[in-house]
C-alpha cells in the first residue's frame, strides 16, 4: 500500500506566471524516509503544501493532476481530513505556537483537543512527545519564552502527538545549533522505524545522506530524478542544479574512491574507508590572509556584561579584542550572541564593562551615529525591509550615512550585482522568496560602506550557490582591509571560510583563537554543543591525526 | 516573555469557584447598583465585592487599577458637581468652581459604582486563569473561533510590541536616528509602520496554516485537556444569586 501517490501534479500560484510544480509524478511507501534535494527556487516548499492540502485549498491558483494520502484524494477531502493524516513542521518556529495556550503543555494539547483524543490519551502522548523531543522540563513555560530552537522543538512535538501517518518536515533545523538539529534528525529516524512516512525538505546533505532512504531531487518545479541517496549524490551534472552533495562524496571523488560494484560514491561517513589521508597529502593553507590596510578597525572589549534582569545574566564579563582577519562567533542557541553583537552596535548599553570601537566608546554614542562605522546584518530580512523597491532599499542606509544619492545609488548597484540580484532592483522586495530578501538586506549594509560589517547567521535558508556568494563578499571585504564578524551555526562554513573563531556559550567566552584550534577542541566544542565540520570528521577517520578544514587542503594527485 | 494575563495564581476558596458563578457574580454585582440607586446600598455591594477581592487574596491587585480610573472618577465629580441640573444647595468651593451637594451625591453615587464594577470584574480576571474561562464558555456553547480570539490576542499583543522593538533596532543599526526630541522620534515611525504590518500579516497567514494543520477547523467534537471546573457548589452559588437578583427586582419594583 503506498502512503502518498503523486500523478502529473501541476500547479501555479495566483497571479504569478511559472509553474511552481510542474508535471510532478511519485509514490512513496509506508514507512519510508525521503528526502527533497534542490536549490532555493525549485518548488520544494510548495510540495510539501501540496502534500498536505494547503494547495489547493489554503492557497487558490490553478491545479491540476492528483495527490493521494492513503486512498484519499486531496482535491475533494476538506484540509482538516487530510490533516488527520499528514502533520507538517515549517521553518519559522515563532509562527507555528498558536497563541491560545499559555503553557508548552497546554500547547501540545491544542491539536488533540481539535482531533477530539480522550483526556488520558491525551496526556499520555504530550508526555511521550515532550520524552520524545527532550523537552520535558519546558512543560510549565510558556510557549513565547522559549528560544528558537527550543519552540522549534515544541513545534515538532505538537505535531508528532497527533500521531500522522506522514510527517512533512520544511527544513525544520535551519534555526537549531549542531546538536539540536543531530537531535531532531534521529527523533524522526526513529517514528520512521516505528512505521510513520516522513517527508523532510533539507539544506545540509551530509544529513539527508545519512537519513534518507531516498532523495527526490528537484529542479524549477520539476522532478529530475528520484533514488537512494547514493545515486543521486553521485550524479555528475548535481551542481547544475544548485545542489552540492555531502563533503563524504566530493572527497571520494577526488580520491576517485568509487565502489567498483556499484559505481557509486561512498555518502556518509560510515561508508568511508578508515584509512587513505596521510599526513602526507594534507597542505594546510594559512589562516591569515594577506592584509592590504595595517592599521585596519579595531574592537575592544573589556569585561562586557548585560543582562535584562538582575537575575538572569546573558553576558557574563566577556573580554576581547576584535581587529583583523574574519572572525567566526559559534555556540548554542540561547549562548548569548546576537546579544553581543547588539551591544557592539550600541543597541544595547552595557550593564558593565566597556566597548571601545576605533577608539570611541559606545557609551557616548547612538547607534544611528555608529552606522557609519559599524554594519550590522540581522538575522530575519522582514524585520529590516520596509521599502517598497528593491534599489530604494538598498539606498536608504548609504544616504542615511551621508553618501550623495548619485554615490549611493552606484554603491547600491554595486552590491546588488555582488549578491546577484541586481536584475531585481526594480521589484518589491516583498515578492521575491526569504533567501532573496537575506540577500537583499545583506547588499543594504555592505553599501553603507562601514569599517565593520557584522552577520548574524547570513547561511540561514542559503542554498549552496548562496554560501559560495557569502563566502567572496566575507573574503572581498578583508582584502579591503575591513573587519568581519559573523555569527553562525554551519560549522562546514566556519570551517571553510574563517581564520579566527570565539566560541561563547552560556555568556562567557569559552575560546578565542585560530579556527583550527578551535575544532581541535573537544571538550569546549561538547559544553558549547557544536560538532567538528564534516571535513574534519572524515579526515579524522581516514587517518589524518591533524584538522582538516577545507577540502582545497587535500592535495590532489 | 510577558502576557498580557492579569491572573494572580494563588491558592484560595474565590480561585476554585467555577468561571462561569463568577461571570454571573459580575453581572449581577454590576446591575445591582443600578437596580437599587441608594448610597448605603451600593456601599454595600461594594464591601462585599472588596471583600471577596481579600478572600481571593488579590486585593493589592485591584488598587493599580483603581488607581487609573481616578482620571475618570475625579472629572465627574467636577463635572456634575458643577453641571448637575438639579443644582441647588452649595456644598463647597474648588477655587472659583462651586460645587453644589446634588450634583455631588450624584457623582459619589456614579463613582461607587464604577469602583465597583472595576472590583467585579477584579474578582474574576484575577482569581481565573483566561484558559478557563474560554474552555467554560466554549463548553457553553460559544464558538472556539471567538475563544481563540480572546485567548490570542493576550499573547499575540506583546509579540508584535516586541516585534516592533526588533524593526526599531534594525533601522537604526542602518543609520535612522530615533533617539532624541519629540520631532525625530515622530518621523521614525513612519518607516516602522510598513514592516510591523506586512510582518504581521504574514505571521498571521503562517499561524493560519500551523492552525489549519493543527485540525483547529476538524468537524468532530473537541475534547478538553483540563477536566471541566468541577465546583460542587457551582449550582447552589448560582441560584442564590438569581434569587438574590430577583429580590433587588421586586424591592424596587414593590417598595
Amino acid at each position: 500500500m503506498n502512503s502518498i501517490r503523486v500523478e502529473n501534479l501541476t500547479y501555479k500560484y495566483p497571479n504569478t506566471d511559472t509553474f511552481a510544480l510542474d508535471g510532478i509524478s511519485f509514490t512513496v511507501k509506508k514507512g519510508e524516509f525521503v528526502g527533497i534535494a534542490g536549490m532555493n527556487t525549485a518548488g520544494k516548499t510548495t510540495l510539501c503544501f501540496a502534500l498536505s492540502g494547503l494547495v489547493p485549498h489554503f492557497f487558490k491558483g490553478a491545479y491540476g493532476g492528483d495527490v493521494f494520502i492513503g486512498d484519499m484524494d486531496v482535491l475533494t477531502h476538506e484540509i482538516s481530513d487530510i490533516t488527520a493524516k499528514v502533520g507538517l513542521v515549517f521553518e519559522n518556529p515563532f509562527s507555528q505556537m498558536t497563541g491560545a495556550k499559555f503553557t508548552v503543555y497546554d500547547e501540545i494539547a491544542f491539536g488533540l483537543e481539535n482531533l477530539g483524543i480522550p483526556r488520558d490519551e491525551m496526556h499520555r502522548r504530550i508526555k511521550e512527545s515532550m520524552q520524545f523531543l527532550d523537552i520535558e522540563a519546558l512543560g510549565d513555560k510558556n510557549p513565547f519564552s522559549l528560544s528558537g530552537g527550543q519552540m522549534q522543538r515544541v513545534a515538532i512535538a505538537s505535531v508528532i502527538a497527533m500521531k500522522p501517518d506522514i510527517l512533512i518536515l520544511d527544513e525544520p533545523t535551519s534555526q537549531l545549533d549542531p546538536r539540536g538539529s543531530e537531535e531532531v534528525f534521529r527523533v524522526v529516524e526513529n517514528l520512521s522505524k516505528e512505521g510513520m512516512t516522513i517527508i523532510m525538505v533539507e539544506q545540509k546533505m551530509e544529513k539527508l545522506a545519512a537519513y534518507s532512504d531516498r532523495i527526490l531531487l528537484m529542479h524549477e518545479g520539476k522532478l529530475i530524478d528520484s533514488g537512494p541517496p547514493a545515486d543521486i549524490f553521485s550524479r555528475a551534472d548535481l551542481l547544475n542544479f544548485g545542489v552540492v552533495p555531502p563533503v563524504y562524496t566530493t572527497v571520494a571523488k577526488a580520491l576517485h574512491l568509487k565502489n567498483e560494484l556499484t559505481g557509486l560514491y561512498p555518502i556518509s561517513l560510515e561508508e568511508m574507508p578508515a584509512s587513505g589521508i596521510t599526513n602526507g597529502d594534507i597542505r594546510t593553507i594559512s589562516e591569515s590572509l594577506p592584509l592590504t590596510k595595517t592599521a585596519g578597525p579595531e574592537i575592544k572589549v573589556k569585561d562586557l556584561q548585560f543582562s535584562y534582569n538582575k537575575d538572569t545574566p546573558i553576558l557574563r564579563g566577556i573580554s576581547v579584542t576584535l581587529s583583523g582577519e574574519p572572525t567566526a562567533i559559534i555556540g548554542q542557541n540561547g549562548a548569548g550572541k546576537t546579544t553581543f553583537v547588539k551591544l557592539l552596535k550600541a543597541l544595547l548599553k552595557p550593564s558593565a564593562g566597556e566597548l571601545i570601537i576605533n577608539g570611541t566608546n559606545t557609551k557616548d554614542t547612538t547607534a544611528a551615529k555608529l552606522a557609519g562605522t559599524i554594519g550590522l546584518i540581522f538575522q530575519n530580512p522582514n524585520d529590516q525591509i520596509f521599502k517598497n523597491n528593491v534599489l530604494d532599499e538598498v539606498m536608504f542606509g548609504p544616504l542615511n550615512v551621508g553618501q550623495t544619492p548619485e554615490v549611493a545609488r552606484l554603491n547600491a548597484e554595486k552590491m546588488l550585482e555582488r549578491v546577484g540580484l541586481l536584475g531585481k532592483a526594480g521589484e518589491n522586495p516583498y515578492d521575491l522568496s526569504l533567501a532573496e530578501r537575506k540577500m537583499i538586506a545583506v547588499a543594504s549594509i555592505l553599501a553603507m560602506d562601514t569599517d565593520i560589517v557584522i552577520f548574524d547567521e547570513p547561511t540561514m535558508g542559503q542554498d549552496a550557490r548562496g554560501k559560495a556568494i557569502l563566502k567572496d563578499i566575507i573574503h572581498g571585504l578583508h582584502a579591503q582591509g575591513k573587519l568581519v564578524l559573523c555569527i553562525l551555526h554551519d560549522m562546514d562554513f566556519v570551517a571553510e571560510t574563517f581564520g579566527r573563531t570565539i566560541i561563547i556559550s552560556n555568556g562567557q567566552l569559552l575560546f578565542d583563537g585560530p579556527t583550527r584550534i578551535a575544532f581541535s577542541e573537544a571538550d569546549i566544542l561538547h559544553t558549547a554543543r557544536l560538532e567538528q565540520p564534516h571535513i574534519t570528521q572524515l579526515a579524522r577517520k581516514m587517518g589524518y591525526d591533524g584538522i582538516l578544514l577545507k577540502e582545497s587542503e587535500l592535495i590532489q594527485e | 516573555m510577558k502576557n498580557m494575563t492579569l491572573y494572580v495564581d494563588k491558592d484560595s476558596f474565590i480561585h476554585n469557584i467555577d468561571p462561569l458563578t463568577k461571570l454571573l457574580f459580575v453581572f449581577l454585582s454590576i446591575a445591582l447598583t443600578y437596580i437599587l440607586p441608594t448610597h448605603l446600598f451600593v456601599i454595600c455591594v461594594l464591601a462585599f465585592t472588596l471583600l471577596l477581592l481579600l478572600a481571593g487574596k488579590v486585593f493589592k491587585y485591584i488598587l493599580p487599577v483603581i488607581g487609573v480610573s481616578l482620571l475618570l472618577i475625579i472629572s465627574i465629580i467636577i463635572v456634575q458637581g458643577f453641571f448637575h441640573p438639579d443644582r441647588a444647595t452649595l456644598l463647597f468651593e474648588i477655587g472659583p468652581l462651586p460645587i453644589y451637594k446634588e450634583g455631588f451625591a450624584f457623582a459619589l453615587l456614579l463613582t461607587l459604582r464604577i469602583i465597583n464594577m472595576v472590583c467585579a470584574f477584579g474578582v474574576l480576571i484575577l482569581t481565573t486563569k483566561p484558559d478557563d474561562l474560554v474552555e467554560s464558555l466554549i463548553n457553553k456553547g460559544m464558538s472556539p473561533k471567538i475563544g481563540y480570539v480572546f485567548l490570542s490576542v493576550l499573547q499575540i499583543i506583546p509579540q508584535m510590541i516586541a516585534m516592533t522593538s526588533k524593526i526599531t533596532d534594525a533601522q537604526r543599526a542602518r543609520g535612522m536616528e530615533t533617539e532624541g526630541n519629540l520631532l525625530t522620534r515622530i518621523k521614525s515611525f513612519i518607516p516602522l509602520l510598513g514592516p510591523v504590518v506586512l510582518n504581521s500579516l504574514n505571521d498571521t497567514r503562517e499561524r493560519s496554516i500551523a492552525l489549519e494543520i493543527r485540525g483547529f477547523n476538524a468537524k468532530g467534537t473537541k475534547t478538553f485537556l483540563n477536566e471541566s471546573f468541577h465546583f460542587k457548589y457551582g449550582l447552589i452559588l448560582k441560584i442564590i444569586l438569581i434569587i438574590t437578583l430577583i429580590a433587588a427586582i421586586v424591592w424596587r419594583v414593590v417598595l
